[in-house]
C-alpha cells in the first residue's frame, strides 16, 4: 500500500513526518503545477470548483509515481467538498486506475465502527509500537504548529526587514530542507533552528508597513499554488500579510467543535453580519474581516474559487462591512483560467490604494 | 399588517405552507408578481455578480414588493430533513438580500429547520410574535399550514404523450416558467410529456441512493438523483431533461453522478442564466426531441 493525499499547504510537513515515523509508504504530492491543473481540469466536470481540479491532477501525478491508495478528508455538507471523493473515484476508475480511497468522514455521520474500519486500513509498518504511534502523532501536531508559526512570523516580519527578501529566503530554505529530512524528530529540531534564525532578522521597528489580512475559502488560502502564491507576492512588495485559517487552526477548531468552544472570537465578531454557520468557511470569512478591521489592518483580500457557494454569501456581505468600518476589502476569484498578469495588476492596484490611504496628507 | 412574500425559490414548493401560515395569523399577504423581464433585470443589477440566476431573481422579487409591505419574509431554510442540507446560499439568503438592497422594511429571517415539529414551532413563534401577540393563534396557524402542505402534491402530471421524459432540476427552475422559458409547454408541444420528482415514491428514491459510495447530503440531490435514475433504469421514460442554472454548485455534482449511473441513456442538460437566448434553447430541445423520436422508432423496429 502506497498512500497519497491532497496537498494542503503546510499540512504536508506534518503528514510527511507522520508517515515517516510510522514507516508507512507514501507518495508526497507535488506542490501543484500548471500541467497538473490542466490535466485535472480536462477530466473534471465543467462547473466544479478549482480545488477539485487541482486535487484530481495531483492524484493522477501521484498515481503515476506509484501510489495506490488515496487518503482524503471528508465532510458532510453543505459545501461541495464532501462529494469530491465519489466523483474522483468514478473519474479515476474510468481512467483505468484501480485506486483504493480512504475517506475520513466525521464519525458522527458514518458511525464510529465504519470510521474505525476506515482508519484501520492505514497500517503502520512492522515493529511500530503503540508508544511510537502516540509519539508520532504528537510530533505531527507539534510540527504543524511550528511550521505555521514560522510561516506567520516570516510573513509578518517582511514588512520590517532591512535586508529585503531575507524573510522570504529563510522561509523558502526552511521548507526545502524540511522536505529532505526523514522523521518527525529531525524536522522539529530543524524548525526550532529556523525559528531562532527568524528572530535574528534585522528589523526596523519604526517602520509602519502595510498590513493585509487574507481571508476566504480555506483551501484557496492554504494552498499557495491555487492562489498563485499571493503571500509570496505580498512579501515581494514588502507588505506584512496575515491569515488566520491555517492547518493548526483547523486542527484546533475541529478538536474543540464537539464542545462548541471552537473559534469563539470569530463567532462573536461575525454575529452582527452572519449569525449562522452556512457551511464551508463563510462565517469565518466574515468574522475575520470584522476582526482584522478592529485589529488595525490596512485592508483585506478575500480569495475564493469560482462558484464557491458559501463565499458568494460572504462576498455579498463584505461591502457592508467595508463601508461600516471604513476598511478596504478586495475579492479575488480563482479558477483554472485566471491569468497571472491581470491578477498581479489587481493586487498592485489594491496595494497602491492602501498606501495612498495610509500616507494621506492630512494638513 | 402587510407581509410581503417573494414569489421565488422554494415558494414554488412550499407556497401553501407559507401563505396559509401568514393568512391564519391575520396578516395581509402581498405577493410579488410572476417573474418577468423587469424583475430579472432589477435582480441582476442589485445582486452580487457571482450568484446563480434563481438567487438574482429572488433579489428582483424582493425589490418588487419592498415598498408595498411592512414586513418581508425571506426564508432562511437551513435544513429540510435531518442530517441533510440544501444549498449554503439559502442559509445566508437574508444576509445576501439585506446587504445588497437598501431601504428594506423589517425582514423576517428566523432559521427554518423543516424536519421536526418542535423546531418548526420555534420558528413559528419567533416569526409570528411580530404579527400577533396571541400564541394560540400562532399554534393554530402552524398546524393548518402543515396540514395544507401535506395535502398538496405539487407535481406536473401529464402522461398522455407518446414520449415521456423526466424533468429534473431544482423546483424553482422547473416550476418558474419565466426562468425556464416555458419549457414544459414547449416539450408538450413537441409531443413530450414530463414526469417530475413528486411522482416517484420516496423509498424508491432512497433505494437508488444506496448504490452510491457516499450518501449525498443535499436534500434536492437525493431527490433528483433518486427519481431520475430510477425512471431511467426501469425504462419508464425515454430521456432526462435537466434544467440547471449556471454556476449551481449542487447541480455540478448531481449531473455528474447521474451521468455515471445511466451511461448512454439520453440526457439533455439545459443551462440557464440571465444571458440565455430563447432561440438556441428551442433548437436544443427540438434536436433532443428528434433524437428521442428516432430512438423510439429504432427500438420498436428492433423488437418487431
Amino acid at each position: 500500500m502506497k498512500i497519497t493525499f491532497p496537498n494542503l499547504g503546510n499540512a504536508r510537513f506534518a503528514a510527511k513526518a507522520l508517515f515517516d515515523d510510522l514507516s508507512i509508504e507514501y507518495v508526497l504530492p507535488s506542490p501543484g503545477n500548471h500541467k497538473e491543473l490542466e490535466l485535472g481540469a480536462s477530466l473534471s466536470p465543467e462547473e466544479i470548483c478549482l480545488p477539485f481540479k487541482i486535487m484530481l491532477g495531483g492524484f493522477i501525478e501521484s498515481i503515476e509515481k506509484g501510489a495506490d491508495t488515496v487518503l482524503i478528508p471528508g465532510s458532510c455538507g453543505p459545501c461541495r467538498f464532501g462529494e469530491y471523493c465519489e466523483l474522483q473515484m468514478n473519474i479515476l476508475k474510468s481512467l483505468g486506475h484501480n485506486i483504493d480511497f480512504i475517506v475520513l468522514d466525521y464519525p458522527k455521520s458514518i458511525g464510529t465502527n465504519e470510521f474505525l474500519d476506515r482508519i484501520k486500513k492505514i497500517k503502520p509498518g512492522k515493529g511500530v509500537s503503540k508508544k511510537e504511534l502516540i509519539n508520532a502523532l504528537r510530533n505531527a501536531y507539534k510540527i504543524i504548529n511550528q511550521i505555521d508559526n514560522i510561516d506567520k512570523k516570516a510573513r509578518h516580519l517582511t514588512g520590517f526587514e532591512i535586508n529585503k527578501g531575507e524573510c522570504k529566503n529563510i522561509l523558502r530554505d526552511c521548507k526545502m530542507e524540511a522536505l529532505a529530512l526523514h522523521g518527525g524528530k529531525s524536522m522539529i529540531s530543524l524548525f526550532k533552528g529556523y525559528s531562532k534564525k527568524l528572530n535574528k532578522v534585522i528589523i526596523d521597528k519604526n517602520r509602519n508597513p502595510l498590513k493585509i489580512a487574507i481571508i476566504g475559502e480555506i483551501y484557496n488560502i492554504l494552498e499557495p499554488f491555487s492562489n498563485l502564491y499571493i503571500e509570496d507576492k505580498l512579501m515581494d512588495y514588502g507588505v506584512s500579510s496575515y491569515k488566520k485559517l491555517c492547518p493548526s487552526w483547523w486542527v484546533k477548531n475541529a478538536a474543540l467543535s464537539p464542545f462548541k468552544l471552537n473559534s469563539l472570537d470569530i463567532r462573536l465578531s461575525s454575529k452582527e453580519y452572519l449569525p449562522y454557520y452556512i457551511g464551508g468557511h463563510g462565517r469565518e470569512c466574515i468574522g475575520e474581516a470584522v476582526m482584522s478591521a478592529a485589529q488595525g489592518f490596512d485592508g483585506a483580500i478575500q480569495i475564493f474559487p469560482m462558484g464557491c457557494m458559501p463565499e458568494i454569501v460572504s462576498k455579498a456581505i463584505l461591502p457592508t462591512i467595508s463601508q461600516a468600518k471604513n476598511f478596504p476589502i478586495m475579492s479575488l476569484i480563482m479558477d483554472e483560467m485566471t491569468g497571472e498578469a491581470g491578477y498581479d495588476t489587481r493586487i498592485e492596484a489594491f496595494i497602491d490604494l492602501l498606501e495612498r490611504r495610509k500616507r494621506r496628507c492630512v494638513i | 399588517m402587510k407581509v410581503g412574500i417573494p414569489k421565488s425559490l422554494l415558494y414554488y414548493k412550499y407556497y401553501l405552507f407559507i401563505e396559509t401560515f401568514f393568512r391564519e395569523l391575520g396578516a395581509e399577504i402581498v405577493l410579488s408578481k410572476d417573474t418577468n423581464k423587469e424583475i430579472l433585470n432589477n435582480g441582476v443589477s442589485f445582486c452580487v455578480d457571482e450568484a446563480c440566476l434563481p438567487i438574482k431573481i429572488f433579489h428582483g422579487h424582493v425589490l418588487d414588493i419592498k415598498d408595498k409591505c411592512d414586513l418581508i419574509f425571506i426564508p432562511r431554510i437551513m435544513q429540510l430533513e435531518k442530517d441533510e442540507f440544501i444549498c449554503p446560499k439559502f442559509c445566508g439568503l437574508p444576509e445576501m438580500v439585506v446587504n445588497s438592497i437598501p431601504d428594506l422594511p423589517k425582514v423576517l429571517k428566523e432559521p427554518i429547520y423543516g424536519y421536526s415539529k418542535s423546531k418548526l414551532r420555534t420558528w413559528a413563534f419567533n416569526t409570528g410574535k411580530l404579527i400577533t401577540g396571541n400564541p394560540v393563534k400562532i399554534d393554530r396557524a402552524l398546524k393548518s399550514a402543515i396540514e395544507a402542505q401535506i395535502s398538496v402534491k405539487s407535481g406536473k402530471e401529464n402522461g398522455q404523450y407518446p414520449i415521456k421524459v423526466a424533468l429534473a432540476g431544482h423546483p424553482y427552475n422547473i416550476y418558474d416558467s419565466f426562468i425556464n422559458m416555458n419549457l414544459i409547454k414547449k416539450l408538450n408541444k413537441l409531443g413530450i410529456g414530463v414526469i417530475t420528482e413528486v411522482e416517484v415514491e420516496k423509498n424508491l428514491k432512497t433505494k437508488q441512493i444506496l448504490s452510491l459510495y457516499k450518501r449525498p447530503f443535499w436534500t434536492f440531490s437525493r431527490e433528483i438523483f433518486g427519481f431520475s435514475t430510477y425512471l431511467a433504469e426501469n425504462y419508464l421514460i425515454d430521456g432526462i431533461v435537466y434544467v440547471s442554472s449556471f454556476g449551481c454548485g449542487i447541480d455540478s455534482v448531481i449531473i455528474e453522478l447521474i451521468k455515471n449511473k445511466i451511461g448512454e441513456f439520453p440526457f439533455l442538460i439545459l443551462k440557464i442564466d440571465e444571458e440565455t437566448g430563447e432561440a438556441g434553447f428551442d433548437t436544443r430541445i427540438e434536436a433532443f426531441s428528434d433524437m428521442l423520436e428516432r430512438r423510439k422508432v429504432k427500438i420498436e423496429n428492433n423488437i418487431s
